[in-house]
């Protein structure tokens, strides 16, 4: 179950940045996945950097995330070439932001080669947390903790602050705000290197249990899809059930009938698909 | 000034006959045209180190024959192509036959694409010397007699050395087993040939859990949880690349190491990742192959592994050993080939003649072309130890099987053969 939920997280937060740039932007950005593929290479790098430069091991969580905040300068620059499709029918978007994936992909071999970047030992920094007789890795913990709090910050955020509600009344009526004085222009900006900071951030966050592979990216694109689905496009609130759902089924499938993993997923795709097919947290067209 | 077609041949004829050569060529000149050889190898994904490290190995080997004179007077050239999915893999070995004419490829690390690739290359008549992919559907079903693809060894060799020593060590030492393998032919073979022997010698234990990631994931934290709730005695692995490393961290932070027994058949091709730090002490692991540290190795083997060393600053994986031996066995075919045919270059039928049987030094030792163009060679397996100048774990002691224990002989088949063991 919690494994299941580790990978919710790391899920959430991917398909929470493609979320908010739908919501607003109503652009299906498929770079996010790309985002989470940087922020993990980008990730090892800065730690291994930090720690050459004497940050003690213990504090390499913090440098993780400072990666994948730094990382997301790499928004507005995205955020600008896109601009020119935002009015363009949702083909070109999906053609661009998928070139972008691709692009994002030789970046990395680029600058990180092929081979798998891997954390060595940092992993096991934090020790494991024994509750009864199930062992977990306390960064794990750590991990969980850190997508709920975003998430709730995320809410926060959206509901409550000034520029929280700008960018729910942009969401709405594009037109409206805009005739209100809203600065588009600098609110797609914000908005869009938020969402790039989830993908990166993400990314940074999963790369020491794991490895950052060059084609991470594609595959958690194809997952996010199946989370924003079951969640509804656009809905904050969907991507956390549906991160939640996604990560807890796998998990479940693998314990009980190994062979069902993806089918399993992908049935709950099709069952909300044919049952509430605009998602289970879709808000109202507008 | 632009040179164009007609003044360039103008000025050459010139030259040349102001120099008094011919332009027709002449036999020598032929000789003189490099020996193109076409290489097949993954470059990306949990795969690339594998690759890189078989691409490492057809260098060192090019470079040495190139500096002793090349093969029969032809320098080698090599052409690398990537080998993906097995489509685009089947796509790029037709550029490398058809576009590039190379006298023969070699490479091919993944089963799923030797499977696709085998029935392509004979169809072809196109030579091919695959460093890994070898299946069992492919040995039994798809191309039982190859004419013109030479094969490495059997899928299986890995799983069933460490199947033996498992027999060996720990008979009477666990009563449940789960495998964990990659979701292809190769992950399937290994844990059926397991599990084979485990009944093959009686060892009393039964599978609780059979785990079937894809290859290519990262995160296992499931599989850990699911291997937690069914608490085997043992685990047995096939994984050969990233996998292995990433599997064995979440396992330990998850206290899946401390109580538990592994199994790794071939985890030893991306050694240097299995740090101490997550990687436990006393697991079976294999090398395949090749073994880096073998005290036993040959000078050839140190030679390598010292240059290996001081070129990358890593240490060298079997994959090396793979592709070195396809490359030296090449040129001996070649030579054997042509000595037969009273020195002219021989005939694609004569070298596939001459490489039936052929025995060559590779790095790992003596290897050879069996007559149904399986590979023969040595495994190298052991215990993980801590106790070395690394980060990471190497194997003491060190235990070599031979094909001829691991490996079904010519003409029978996988399981017939196991179960005729006598134990």
């Amino acid at each position: 179950m919690l494994g299941g939920v580790f990978h919710a997280a790391t899920l959430f937060l991917v398909a929470a940045g493609l979320q908010l740039v739908f919501g607003v932007q109503k652009i299906v950005n498929l770079a996010c996945g790309s985002f989470y593929a940087l922020g993990a290479y980008f990730g090892v790098s800065f730690v291994g950097w930090s720690i050459r430069h004497g940050l003690p091991p213990a504090l390499f969580l913090v440098a993780i995330i400072v990666a994948g905040l730094l990382l997301a300068a790499i928004g507005p620059l995205v955020e600008r070439l896109l601009r020119v499709i935002y009015d363009r029918d949702e083909s070109f978007q999906l053609l661009l932001t998928f070139a972008l994936v691709l692009m994002f992909e030789d970046v990395i071999r680029f600058f990180w080669g092929t081979s798998p970047y891997q954390m060595g030992g940092l992993y096991l920094q934090y020790g494991q947390l024994t509750v009864g007789r199930l062992t977990i890795p306390v960064y794990n913990v750590i991990v969980i903790a850190g997508g709920v709090a975003i998430a709730v910050l995320m809410g926060w955020f959206l509901g409550r602050t000034r520029f929280g509600r700008i960018v729910r009344a942009t969401a709405e009526n594009r037109e409206m705000s805009e005739a209100l004085g809203v600065n588009m222009t600098r609110v797609y900006a914000r908005v869009f290197t938020l969402g790039t900071a989830l993908g990166t951030v993400g990314g940074a966050l999963v790369v020491p249990a794991t490895a950052a592979m060059s084609e991470m990216g594609i595959d958690v694109i194809v997952e996010a899809f199946a989370v924003v689905v079951i969640g509804g496009l656009g809905s904050m609130r969907g991507a956390f059930v549906g991160a939640l759902v996604v990560g807890v089924l796998r998990a479940a499938a693998i314990a009980t009938y190994p062979e069902m993993e993806m089918l399993a997923i992908y049935v709950i795709v099709i069952a909300v698909l044919v049952l509430r097919p605009a998602g289970l947290f879709a808000r109202a067209a507008a | 000034m632009a040179m164009t077609r007609r003044s360039f041949l103008k000025a050459t004829g010139a030259a040349a006959a102001a120099a008094g050569i011919r332009l027709d060529v002449p036999a020598a000149f032929a000789q003189a045209n490099p020996v193109k050889v076409g290489v097949l190898t993954i470059k990306a994904g949990v795969g690339a180190q594998v690759g890189e490290s078989g691409l490492r190995g057809v260098q060192w080997a090019t470079d040495r024959i190139n500096g002793a004179g090349g093969i029969l007077g032809r320098k080698i050239e090599l052409i690398v192509e990537e080998e993906s999915s097995p489509k685009d893999s089947v796509e790029r070995f037709q550029k490398l036959v058809l576009q590039n004419k190379v006298d023969v490829v070699q490479g091919g690390i993944s089963t799923g694409v030797g499977l696709a690739l085998g029935p392509v290359a004979e169809e072809m008549k196109a030579l091919w010397l695959s460093w890994d992919a070898t299946t069992q559907k492919g040995v039994e079903e798809t191309i039982p007699k190859p004419k013109y693809i030479f094969r490495s060894t059997d899928n299986e060799c890995e799983a069933i050395m460490a199947s033996i020593l498992t027999a060996r060590h720990w008979k009477g030492k666990f009563k449940t087993f789960a495998g964990i393998n990659p979701d292809y032919s190769y992950g399937r073979d290994n844990w059926a040939a397991f599990q084979a022997v485990m009944k093959k010698y009686d060892m009393g234990a039964s599978p609780v859990l059979d785990l079937w990631p894809k290859l290519g994931t990262t995160d296992f934290t499931s599989h850990v949880a699911a291997l937690q709730q069914a608490k085997p005695d043992l685990i047995f692995s096939s994984f050969w690349a990233a996998d292995t490393s990433i599997f064995l961290k979440q396992a330990h932070a998850a206290g899946l190491t401390s109580g538990t027994k592994f199994v790794f058949t071939t985890a030893g091709g991306v050694h240097e990742s299995l740090k101490k730090a997550f990687t436990p002490e006393g697991m079976i692991l294999g090398y395949n192959t090749m073994y880096f540290e073998n005290p036993k190795g040959s000078a050839l083997l140190k030679q390598f592994v010292r240059e290996h060393q001081e070129k990358y600053k890593e240490w060298p994986n079997y994959e090396s050993d793979h592709a070195y031996f396809t490359m030296v066995a090449y040129k001996a075919g070649v030579e054997k080939a042509a000595k037969a045919a009273g020195g002219k270059w021989p005939t694609l039928e004569q070298t596939v003649a001459a490489l039936e049987g052929l025995e060559v030094e590779s790095l790992s030792g003596q290897r050879r072309y069996r007559e149904d163009h399986i590979m023969e060679a040595s495994f190298h397996q052991g215990l993980s130890t801590h106790k070395n100048k690394h980060d990471f774990v190497t194997i003491d002691p060190v235990e070599i099987m031979t094909t001829k224990q691991v490996q079904k002989p010519v003409g029978v088949g996988l399981y017939d053969w196991i179960n005729g063991w006598k134990v």
